[in-house]
């Protein structure tokens, strides 16, 4: 539905030229919730807006729903006003200068196929209603607050019924708790409508519990793409566990690789480690094992050191996060983090053992 | 990156310089440079003419005598000590007052806090030139009211054709926009450096000696400046007060080698001379600059909402209320009671009982039937018209380019925009007095017209104009323009529905301010005009009182100041004005 190919973006800047997108390729399915999660700087917002035709790509191919929209091999831009999109900006755009009505119904006023003042007032209604701001039609749109905004801006963006819906970082104005609510809503809103959404973020919790799809970008390219679980799971490169969730880095080198099962053994200095090995991994090969805090399970005083994935280490810190407690337990050359339940009886100074079950233990390169 | 995505960058930007919208840009840049630069060009050139007309003027008679006679001259050397003294008097005065006047607001308790916050900026309402006039009337040394109820007690006549009497006026006219500049410094400035003192052991008066005084330099200095630069550009208050004494500074000192009733112009002289004000004036505007760049190093401005330390004036409250009031008298209610009083006498003559009997509307009547008077109306109108619109019209678009446009010369665009801020009004109309003339040569017959007047006022309200629409413009967060067009508006609707309607505030209020100036600046329009039919309202009050018509001045000067002061009123009622951003200047 989506097929945005070989996207370059250069900027001038005081600094000289900046390739802030190198090389970008997409492609998102019909009725699907694709993020671009990364950090700032990263090219994510300046790849949607190529796709919203607000940024002049330098070379690319792009096409939304069979139609080109950007080719630089036929020198083709479709401006973003002939673009069947809408758009939800991070600062909400609102306009302040009309009401919440004016807001709504200012897309179908510019539409070619002139509607009637029953149909627009018709479809305000309904775009309103689906964002549950019936009722605050006739007010100033400065005087709703920043939840209520980012509800007119999803709203207006809806009211076309667009088949792409673009969302440029909507929720990072919006305190916690209703960051929360609106995740949910703005996914169950798009599934229902079955709009083609993509979202860009920095937040990677934004990230797992909206989309169908995640493309981890760094420094203008993609560096992972995949379902959320399996971005967590199964990250690729130190950069992307790093960035999704709390991870446990432990240096190594392979001892013995992959036999059938995929399973291996790594040299690190708190002794040998069974984990997943990448696929090309060979003997001496120099890896970095990551497991998450999580995973990580207390080992009873009864099982010795030194029996499968057991490392003992002595507990640094415990901080209190309420659902759970993070330990920071010293070993040999780094430091552990765990979560355990708030009820785990340890404190400052104890020994303790930690088992890190072989199938959670993934090495990567590097 | 491959080298086929390289030119494909370079092939991409290589073509959208063609667009259109480059083309734009472009435009805009050469007219308005174009607009700035010649009648400099002209100005620098002139000066090395000794042609009788700017018409006899050509590049192969250059020559430097003009800089020497005007070195050579003693004449020069009494105008600078002159300009210095009024200046520097008048700056220091006005300041003295407006920083008074700010303090009283801002940190004592003093009754009627309101009324002074919006009577001291309305003081702006009262055009110089007439306030000079009422106070012509009031202490000329002869025949001034004001005299002559001192004379009663046997005090000595105070005669306002002098230095100290163009100190006092200007310095007056200077306390509006001062107080405007200084009630934010005080008002902001972070009250913890303060507290910070006091719990080092320092008492308040150690404190303020020490500590806020010292932060308040470099924003103190940049007023300071700023000031000075505007005493040193007015024309109308020297005008008045100092040429009928042959007292000479800058302004007034080429005004009258121009029109110099003993001896033709001196054109070329003119110019030499004019070049030399320049050159102070553009120092002026570099110090201010220079000055303006290092007071950020000493930031204490902070957005806190903060309750200031008040000192409690006790019984000096009254002394305090009543020197306020001193200053609002002398600054507008005086001179306006005196203009309107002698609109209403048939004849000159001191206030008394039997004047008062012998008041009439005549004059009023007479303003109806004067020969020309629909006719200067009319071009008054039409000059405010065209200048204001113009000023909207250009600024607007040369802040569209600054702003928003990448346009690799919106740099340049912008210091050219603000370049003839620093040049003299005066020194702009002789200028354009070259173009114009030099004009005709070609067939262009814009010289003493009403055009001459507004392009010359245009070019010199660019600086104000671009400067409020930067700020304008940036206050519109691209975003608005952006959800526009990704809801399917063009450029030209997301300009039409989105943009223009959230600048109108913008726009309207540089086009009032531009009103405002036109329709009192008397320095520039007197070098362009030519013929009784070309008069507009400043020149013909200028002429009347020229001509010894002075009721017929009172008569207009009330309607103009009422005027004004309705205008002014009512845009602080709206909103407008209220601790402007950017200052008016004290014609």
């Amino acid at each position: 539905m989506i097929d945005i190919r070989n996207l370059h973006v250069h900027f001038r800047s005081s600094e000289g030229t900046v390739h802030a997108v190198r090389g970008v390729n997409i492609k998102v399915e019909r009725g699907q919730f694709y993020t671009m999660l990364g950090p700032s700087g990263c090219g994510k917002t300046t790849t949607l807006r190529c796709l919203a035709g607000l940024e002049r790509p330098s070379s690319a191919e792009i096409s939304i729903d069979g139609q080109v929209v950007f080719s630089s091999e036929r020198n083709l831009m479709i401006p973003p006003y002939r673009r069947d999109i809408g758009m939800v900006f991070q600062s909400y755009a609102i306009w302040p200068h009309m009401n919440v009505f004016e807001n709504v119904a200012f897309p179908l006023r510019e539409m070619r196929g002139r509607f009637s003042r029953a149909e627009i007032r018709e479809k305000v209604m309904r775009a309103l209603e689906l964002v549950q701001l019936t009722g605050y039609e006739d007010r100033p749109a400065p005087f709703l607050s920043g939840g209520q905004q980012q509800r007119l801006a999803l709203a207006r963006a809806l009211v076309r019924e667009p088949t792409v819906l673009l969302l440029d970082e909507p929720l990072s104005n919006l305190d916690a708790k209703l960051r929360e609510e609106t995740r949910t809503e703005i996914r169950d809103l798009v599934k229902r409508l079955g709009i083609t959404t993509v979202y860009v973020t920095h937040d990677q919790l934004e990230a797992l519990t909206m989309s169908d799809m995640v493309a981890v970008m760094d420094q203008g390219q993609i560096v992972q793409e995949a379902s959320p679980i399996v971005i967590y799971r199964e990250p690729k490169v130190r950069f992307v566990a790093d960035f999704i969730g709390l991870t446990n880095f432990i240096k190594g080198s392979v001892h013995r690789a992959a036999n059938g099962n995929a399973l291996g053994e790594v040299q690190t200095a708190s002794g040998l480690i069974t984990c997943i090995l990448p696929d090309k991994a060979s003997s001496g090969d120099k890896v970095l094992i990551v497991i998450r805090p999580e995973d990580l399970i207390l080992v009873p005083g009864a099982v010795s050191a030194g029996s499968g994935n057991v490392i003992e280490g002595r507990v640094s810190t415990s901080l209190f996060m309420g659902d759970s407690t993070e330990f920071r337990v010293a070993i040999k050359d780094t430091t552990l983090r765990l979560k355990l339940h708030s009820s785990t009886a340890m404190s400052q100074g104890d020994t303790v053992r930690i088992e890190l079950p072989p199938e959670r233990c993934r090495a990567l390169m590097g | 990156m491959t080298s086929a995505t390289m030119s494909h960058a370079v092939y991409g930007y290589a073509r959208s310089a063609l667009r259109s919208e480059h083309l734009w840009h472009w435009t805009i840049f050469i007219v308005v440079s174009l607009a700035v630069a010649t009648p400099l060009i002209f100005l620098v050139l002139g000066s090395f003419s000794e042609a009788s007309l700017p018409t006899q003027f050509t590049l192969s008679e250059l020559t430097i005598r003009n800089y020497r006679q005007v070195w050579l001259d003693l004449d020069t050397y009494l105008v600078f000590y002159n300009t210095l003294i009024y200046v520097t008097g008048a700056t220091a005065f006005g300041i003295s007052v407006a920083a008074g006047l700010a303090w009283l607001v801002e940190r004592t308790d003093i009754p009627g806090k309101l009324w002074i916050y919006a009577g001291v900026p309305m003081t702006l309402a009262m055009p110089g030139m007439l306030q000079a006039m009422a106070y012509v009337l009031l202490l000329s040394p002869r025949i001034g009211y004001l005299n002559e109820f001192l004379g009663v007690f046997g005090l000595g006549p105070i005669n306002i054709y002098s230095l100290g009497g163009m100190i006092f006026i200007e310095g007056l006219r200077l306390v509006p926009t001062a107080f405007l500049m200084l009630v934010p410094l005080l008002r902001s400035m972070d009250p913890t450096l303060e507290e910070a003192a006091y719990m080092s052991g320092a008492n308040p008066h150690r404190t303020l000696r020490r500590i806020t005084i010292k932060l308040m330099l470099p924003g103190l200095l940049a007023v300071l400046i700023y000031q000075c630069m505007t005493a040193l550009e007015v024309f109308e208050v020297p005008g008045i007060l100092g040429l009928p004494a042959s007292i000479y500074v800058f302004s007034t000192k080429i005004y009258s080698i121009l029109h110099s009733s003993s001896s033709t112009p001196a054109y070329g002289q003119a110019n030499a001379l004019a070049m030399i004000y320049v050159v102070i004036a553009i120092a002026a505007t570099w110090i201010y600059a220079k000055v303006i760049s290092k007071s950020e190093r000493f930031s204490i401005i902070t957005g806190k909402g903060y309750r200031p330390r008040v000192t409690e004036l006790g019984r000096g409250r009254w002394l305090a209320s009543g020197l306020v009031l001193l200053f609002l008298a002398f600054s507008i209610i005086l001179p306006f009671l005196v203009l309107c009083y002698v609109s209403f006498l048939p004849f000159l003559q001191s206030p008394s009982v039997a004047a008062l009997r012998m008041m009439t509307l005549d004059h009023y009547v007479e303003l109806w039937q004067t020969p020309l008077i629909g006719q200067v109306m009319m071009n008054t109108l039409y000059m405010v018209a065209i200048t204001s619109t113009l000023t909207v019209a250009i600024s607007f678009l040369v802040s569209l380019v600054i702003v928003r446009s990448k346009f690799w010369g919106r740099r340049i665009l912008d210091q050219v925009a603000f370049m003839p801020h620093a040049i003299p009004g005066i020194v702009i109309g002789l200028a354009f007095l070259w173009v114009f003339l030099q004009g005709t040569k070609y067939g262009i017959n814009l010289y003493g017209g009403i055009w001459a007047i507004s392009i010359a006022f245009v070019v010199g309200f660019l600086a104000y104009g671009t400067r409020s629409m930067n700020a304008g413009i940036l206050q519109i967060h691209k975003d608005l323009e952006e959800a526009a067009q990704t809801s399917g508006a063009t450029q030209w609707r997301t300009m039409w529905r989105i943009f223009y309607p959230l600048m109108l505030p913008t726009i309207i209020g540089v086009w009032v301010w531009s009103m405002l100036h036109a329709i009192r600046i008397a320095g520039a329009p007197l070098l362009l005009y030519e013929g009784k039919e070309n008069q507009v309202l400043a020149i013909l009050i200028w002429n009347m009182w020229d001509e010894g018509n002075i009721e017929a001045v009172g008569a207009i000067g009330t309607l103009m100041i009422i005027f004004l002061l309705l205008v002014t009123l009512s845009l602080r009622m709206i909103g407008f004005g209220r601790g402007a951003a950017i200052p008016q200047s004290s014609h």
